[in-house]
């Protein structure tokens, strides 16, 4: 499979309906992994696919939304969507409370599905492109010296370089030869860069 | 040969014989016997006679002569056997001797009269003098009179002849007649008035005066008859006096001998004084004895002439006294016997009322058959029940009148009517489901039991049915089962509503599978309008699934609709499959597996199969939840069924749960008990009703030990 295209995951104990949408998403052109079960979806995860998974909410073994918790607790797993035949407004919440991305009922309109799995395939890709800016970041943050480091948090908080030389008991000069080596090394275009990339960590 | 006592006799006669009179050669002589009528006691006779036997050996000397007294009774016997040679007796029992045994008169005895032979007397009849009345035999009616004895010739026959021939019986003329036994004692009870009249031989009344004992002039001669050169008081004719006989094997020169020697003897011979008689003639003619006899019907006569009534009635009094005695009692006994009968009737009409009364005072209607199928009996219950009045009915046919057709109509055959099965089998039985036929055509539903009659040969003679009209019962009982439909109904809409997710996402499969497909293949041929090869698989697809949930709405429906009333022959495994679709959603969700242990092929039950289904329904899915409970194994479902003996079919719904809490085991089919958090507690309450309205029993089983295992038995066959 090629690493990088994203795949449709399909979850369904229903052999008729895990077909009828292998159909459908191929017919898209969009490549479809099917499973017959959660637990075999689980034992063969790998997060490192892009894609979106779309899950059955009632299963034999392990439900839809049991599932769903299971791949909440990994650090990054294919946006879900549950498809459900008994929409109940507690199970829709839960689901949604959980993370999936959309709830629909089926049987479905064949557009809102895809749509949906359109919709969650760029949201895996954002938060897949998100997740390697942060890991830049971090490769960044971790090139600083930890005197650099300490020079950047007072930046962030917003300290002029005349405190921070007080602060830390350095000459101006030293804190502007810091403050240029942490923008150099953090690749920050300006200072409102760094502050939004700093943000981008502490919201992580 | 004598007896013993005779035989004593005999010495004791020949031992006076041998003191009295020195017999030198008696031991060595030949013995002559000679019977002497006995009328005075054998002393007296032996005494009198004795010496005309020792005369007579004197005459004799070869023979030896001894005297044997014999009483009446004993003549003749003694003449009979032979144990005498010799007979004198009176001419009454000569003339009986001379008739039966042949004896023959050698010599007539002269009496000696006041000194004077005679050879001939008669009877007298007298009065004490005092009885005026009395002169004539005519006078005697009425009056009482005694005789010696009624074979006394002289005592009695004598004086009867005369009053037979005057026309008067003396045993029924009379007003008494008695014996005396001797003629002393007659004349004396003459004279001390005992009796009227008295009868004695002539010259007892002479003899008695010349003693006397009496005085002639006392006494009252009636019908005196004067006769020449007879001295004595005379009343009758004159007979000739006793005669010497030979029996028939005495040998004929001893008889000429001895008649020789008495011929010959003196009248004032001193054996003659002995015997008070004076000597011996010439036998003399008998014929006045024998007209005697034969005047009186007496032995040897007794037969001969007209007897007439009053001859009968005298003749046979004792037999005649038997028989009216028999009679009486034979009235006595009838009159009992009738009494008792009519005591029987009585009785017999007292417990017919009672019959009556009991039949009548029932509620049920009770009739009696004979084999002829006619009605025996109706009593007043079955009259108000049918509208039939037992004249109707009463020796008509009573399967024609009642029964003579099915409740929808068509004829009921009398071979299958169950009053005759009885006839046949001997077998009473009890019909809870019949029609009989009111008088005014209606029908109306009947419960009744035909029972044998048997008679006390144990014959069935017929039977009695008792009958009771059921409408009501049938109107209560039509209720409960509507009453348990519409719980039935309530529960099923109720277990659908609890299933309704379920049911939803399984109707959801297939359509998600048809719709998807469909809008598939139309982005399949959009995008290439030749590519049919896949559309095509894909609407094959497509119908399938349509199919599949064509079958689970039918399902549904079939679940939901009120069931027709009446039952069907079903297989109890189709309902079986049909329930395991209706479960196929819970048991995929609470990740069951479920094995079916069917046992193939099955006899069909009569049921109402959506209650059947629902039950089904009901255990499995209580299996089902109890299963979701389960966590450290496999969750297992099995349904099975079995035919049993007995006609029985027996399914069982068993999962390896946590079992049935204990205290609940008790209780679980009552209404609202319930062992889970969100029931109502009806399902197994209803369920319970289901198979107990089927005529079976749902129950669980104790023995299960590895969960929970509820079954029920359906009756193969049986009307639910």
């Amino acid at each position: 499979m090629d690493q990088t295209t994203p795949t449709v995951y399909v979850v369904d104990d229903d052999e008729e309906v895990r077909s009828a949408l292998k159909l459908l998403f191929e017919s898209v052109g969009l490549p479809v992994v099917c499973f017959a079960s959660a637990l075999e979806y689980l034992d063969r995860f790998d997060e490192s696919l892009p894609g979106c998974l779309v899950v059955d909410i009632r299963m034999p073994g392990m439900s839809g939304l049991d599932m769903q918790e299971k791949l909440n607790e990994l650090p990054l797993h294919p946006p879900v969507i549950i498809i459900t035949g008994h929409g109940d407004v507690p199970m829709a919440v839960r689901a949604v409370q959980a993370g999936a991305v959309d709830f629909i009922e089926k049987p479905f309109r064949d557009q809102i599905l895809l749509d949906s799995v359109h919709r969650a395939i760029e949201m895996d890709a954002e938060k897949r492109g998100e997740a390697s800016r942060l890991s830049e970041i971090r490769d960044h943050l971790n090139q600083l010296t930890p005197r650099e480091r300490e020079v950047l948090d007072l930046v962030i908080s917003g300290m002029r370089n005349k405190n921070i030389s007080e602060q830390l008991g350095i000459t101006l000069s030293t804190v502007e030869a810091h403050r240029s080596r942490v923008m150099e090394k953090m690749q920050a275009d300006s200072l409102s860069h760094l502050m939004r990339m700093m943000l981008t960590l502490e919201n992580e | 040969m004598v007896n013993s006592g005779e035989s004593l006799r005999w010495w004791v006669v020949a031992g006076l014989l041998l003191m009295q009179f020195t017999i030198p050669s008696l031991l060595y002589a030949d013995m002559v016997r000679i019977g002497v009528l006995s009328h005075r006691g054998d002393q007296a006779t032996l005494r009198n006679w004795g010496p005309t036997a020792e005369y007579l050996h004197s005459s004799i000397p070869e023979h030896d002569f001894i005297i044997r007294p014999l009483k009446f009774d004993d003549v003749n016997p003694a003449v009979s056997a032979g144990e005498i040679d010799f007979v004198l007796v009176n001419p009454g029992i000569y003339v009986n001797l001379e008739v039966k045994y042949r004896v023959s008169r050698i010599a007539t005895l002269y009496n000696r009269r006041n000194d004077v032979p005679y050879k001939i007397f008669g009877g007298v009849i007298f009065t004490r003098h005092d009885h005026a009345e009395i002169n004539t035999l005519a006078d005697l009616r009425g009056h009482t009179m005694m005789a010696v004895d009624d074979t006394s010739l002289g005592g009695f026959q004598m004086a009867m002849r005369e009053m037979v021939e005057q026309g008067i019986d003396p045993y029924t003329d009379l007003k008494a007649l008695r014996w005396g036994g001797i003629h002393d004692h007659v004349v004396m009870s003459v004279l001390n008035g005992e009796v009227d009249v008295g009868t004695v031989r002539t010259d007892i009344l002479e003899r008695m005066a010349s003693a006397g004992t009496i005085e002639l002039k006392d006494f009252h001669i009636i019908n005196p008859q004067q006769v020449e050169e007879f001295p004595f008081a005379l009343s009758t004719r004159l007979y000739p006096e006793w005669p010497f006989s030979k029996v028939a094997h005495t040998a004929d020169t001893l008889a000429q001998q001895v008649a020789v020697a008495l011929l010959n003897m003196p009248h004032d011979h001193h054996a003659a004084l002995a015997g008070k008689y004076a000597g011996w003639t010439i036998p003399l003619d008998y014929q006045p004895v024998h007209d005697l006899f034969m005047t009186l019907k007496l032995p040897p006569y007794q037969y001969l002439g007209k007897i007439t009534l009053v001859d009968a009635i005298s003749r046979y009094r004792y037999w005649l006294l038997g028989g009216l005695l028999m009679l009486l009692f034979m009235v006595v006994l009838t009159l009992k016997v009738m009494r008792l009968n009519q005591e029987l009737k009585k009785a017999k009409d007292r417990l017919e009322l009672q019959h009556e009364l009991i039949l009548d005072s029932v509620a049920d209607g009770i009739y009696g058959v004979d084999m002829n199928g006619r009605s025996t009996f109706f009593n007043k219950a079955a009259e108000r029940i049918t509208g039939w009045g037992a004249e109707d009915v009463i020796g008509h046919n009573q399967h024609e009148i009642l029964h003579h057709s099915h409740e929808d109509g068509s004829p009921h055959r009398a071979v299958d009517c169950p009053v005759y099965q009885t006839f046949r089998d001997n077998q009473p039985r009890f019909i809870s489901d019949d029609v009989f036929w009111r008088k005014d055509s209606t029908s109306f539903p009947v419960e009744y039991s035909s029972t044998p009659i048997r008679d006390e040969g144990g014959k069935t003679i017929g039977s009695v049915v008792v009958f009771r009209d059921i409408t009501m019962r049938k109107r209560a009982e039509e209720e409960a089962r509507q009453h348990q439909i519409e719980l039935a109904r309530a529960g099923r809409l109720s277990t659908l509503g609890e299933m309704a997710s379920g049911i939803a996402h399984e109707l959801n499969q297939p359509l998600t599978a048809i719709s998807t497909n469909a809008q598939a293949s139309m982005r399949i041929l959009e995008a290439d309008p030749s590519n049919t090869t896949v559309c095509v698989d894909v609407m094959e697809r497509i119908a399938a699934q349509a199919d599949r949930a064509g079958e689970i709405i039918r399902q549904l429906r079939r679940f939901v609709r009120k069931e027709p009333l009446e039952s069907s022959q079903v297989d109890v495994n189709v309902l079986v499959n049909a329930v395991a679709v209706l479960i196929r959603p819970d048991i995929t969700r609470a990740d069951v597996r479920l094995i079916l242990d069917m046992q193939q092929p099955l006899p069909k039950v009569l049921v109402q199969p959506i209650q059947i289904e629902q039950v089904i329904l009901n255990l499995a899915r209580n299996a089902i939840e109890a299963l979701s409970e389960l966590h450290d194994r496999e969750r297992v479902l099995h349904i099975g069924t079995r035919q049993q003996p007995g006609g029985i079919i027996h399914l069982w719904v068993r999962d390896n749960g946590p079992g049935i809490k204990p205290e609940l085991e008790t209780t679980l089919f009552d209404p609202f008990v319930t062992g889970k958090s969100d029931g109502m507690g009806l399902g197994l309450s209803i369920s319970y009703g289901i198979i107990e309205a089927h005529g079976g029993k749902l129950s669980i089983n104790p023995d299960y030990q590895d969960g929970a295992e509820f079954s029920f038995n359906l009756p193969i066959g049986e009307v639910a």
